[in-house]
């Protein structure tokens, strides 16, 4: 009885032994006990992300430039103060051609004080000056093919079945990847929780029958939001996508963005 | 009678794989959260945390006929209708939640008035400094209906 044991012996002893904690019951419920511990589950609600399919279309010319939208955006998400935004504005001010040259259009001023959240000041460029200006509101391009949730390593930024692009903030790790990743630069690292954040759509709010606090705020409804799985009567997405030409940002990219721009003019990126 | 001998670096490399392999498969085994998979490469009880957050915005049903059935009817009527009433009065949650606390109206009506070249005409827009000298936009305007003058 004193034989050596093979290493066959040792290995298919150490296999069967593993398998075996692993079926045991105990580990079940030792397995139980420590992800009651590492992950914490709030009270469900009735919401079922898989009968929902959310989407925001953007009217420019609608666009007044109030920037009611990024301050309320602030206060509904506890946003830090600074440049950190998920919803901001743009002011795209495109000059006229220099005399003599052949060109339609000048060069384009773009600016975004404050994310456009207290208002904007006045032009920069002497009214003259100004072939055409307008403002655009940018948020989260909510991608068919989100490079954002690509990049994540740990899994931590998903496409949710509903259309809205999350972020896990127990799981983020705060690498920045998914910063880096975006290209409409739509994410930002949140100095107070250590992780990625962006524009959730207001999961919080649309969960609860609400709607997203900018498009609350919106007194032009320039914001129009929707569920394209249980339209109203006169939808405003159809009517919207019916009595405008809608375009997407950076579409060459091939992030396939859902979020639609009316009246979009081609310095706007 | 053995053909061929397992040099003992590489049985001591081979055990060491199989040890590390084996402690990872257990600290996977107890560490993936249950959800984690259920819809895709992320934990979908993730999806019911952040839709755990209260909102803060009270949003405009919430402005009822029983409380405000006036101002509602007012505006309804005008080219305020689109504007919500917490555009304007800003947030309104803790007003909902108990009548006594009073709303803070803090925008006023330059934030979409003001005469800028980048905003679409269908809205009216003025100078302000050249447009009246007085005090408020309330002396002549009402902002629940626009096109009345008081």
């Amino acid at each position: 009885m004193n034989k050596p044991a093979s290493r066959r012996h040792v290995l298919t002893s150490l296999g069967s032994a593993l398998a075996g904690v692993l079926s045991f019951s105990a580990a079940r419920t030792a397995k139980a006990a420590v992800q009651n511990v590492l992950v914490s589950t709030p009270a469900p609600n009735r919401y079922r992300a898989a009968e929902h399919r959310w989407l925001m279309a953007i009217d420019i010319d609608r666009c007044i430039g109030c920037g009611l939208c990024a301050e309320a955006c602030k206060t509904e998400n506890q946003v830090p103060v600074g440049a950190y935004f998920r919803t901001w504005i743009e002011r795209y001010i495109i000059k006229r051609p220099e005399p003599g040259s052949v060109q339609l259009r000048g060069d384009t001023v773009v600016d975004s004080p404050n994310g456009g959240m207290n208002g904007f000041p006045p032009s920069p460029v002497p009214r003259e000056q100004i072939l055409k200006a307008f403002y655009v509101p940018k948020l989260c391009n909510l991608c068919e093919h989100s490079p954002c949730s690509q990049a994540c390593p740990v899994g931590a930024t998903f496409d949710s079945p509903d259309g809205a692009v999350l972020v896990d903030p127990h799981y983020c790790i705060g690498c920045g990847f998914c910063i880096q990743a975006c290209p409409y630069g739509c994410r930002f690292f949140n100095p107070l929780t250590k992780t990625a954040d962006k524009c959730s759509l207001c999961y919080h709010r649309i969960t609860r029958g609400l709607r997203p606090a900018c498009v609350e705020v919106c007194p032009t409804e320039a914001r129009i939001f929707g569920d394209l799985k249980n339209p109203v009567e006169n939808d405003p997405l159809q009517q919207f996508v019916m009595k405008n030409k809608v375009q997407t940002l950076k579409p060459h990219l091939g992030t396939e963005p859902r979020v639609l721009y009316a009246g979009m003019d081609k310095e706007v990126r | 009678m053995r053909l061929f001998r397992m040099p003992p670096q590489i049985v001591r490399l081979v055990l060491l794989t199989v040890g590390i392999v084996t402690s990872y498969l257990i600290a996977r085994f107890f560490l993936t959260p249950p959800s984690f998979g259920q819809y895709g490469f992320y934990r979908a009880d993730a999806l019911e945390e952040i839709a755990s957050r209260q909102p803060v915005f009270a949003g405009r049903q919430s402005c009822d006929k029983n409380c405000h059935a006036k101002a509602l009817e007012t505006i309804a009527k005008g080219d305020h209708k689109t504007v919500s009433c917490e555009s304007c009065h800003g947030n309104c949650h803790d007003h909902v939640e108990d009548r006594q606390v009073k709303v803070i109206t803090h925008v006023t009506c330059t934030r979409c008035h003001e005469a800028d070249p980048a905003r679409s005409p269908f809205i009216k827009q003025i100078e302000s400094k050249k447009h009246y000298s007085g005090e408020r936009c309330t002396e002549c305007h009402v902002p629940h209906q626009p096109s009345e003058v008081p």
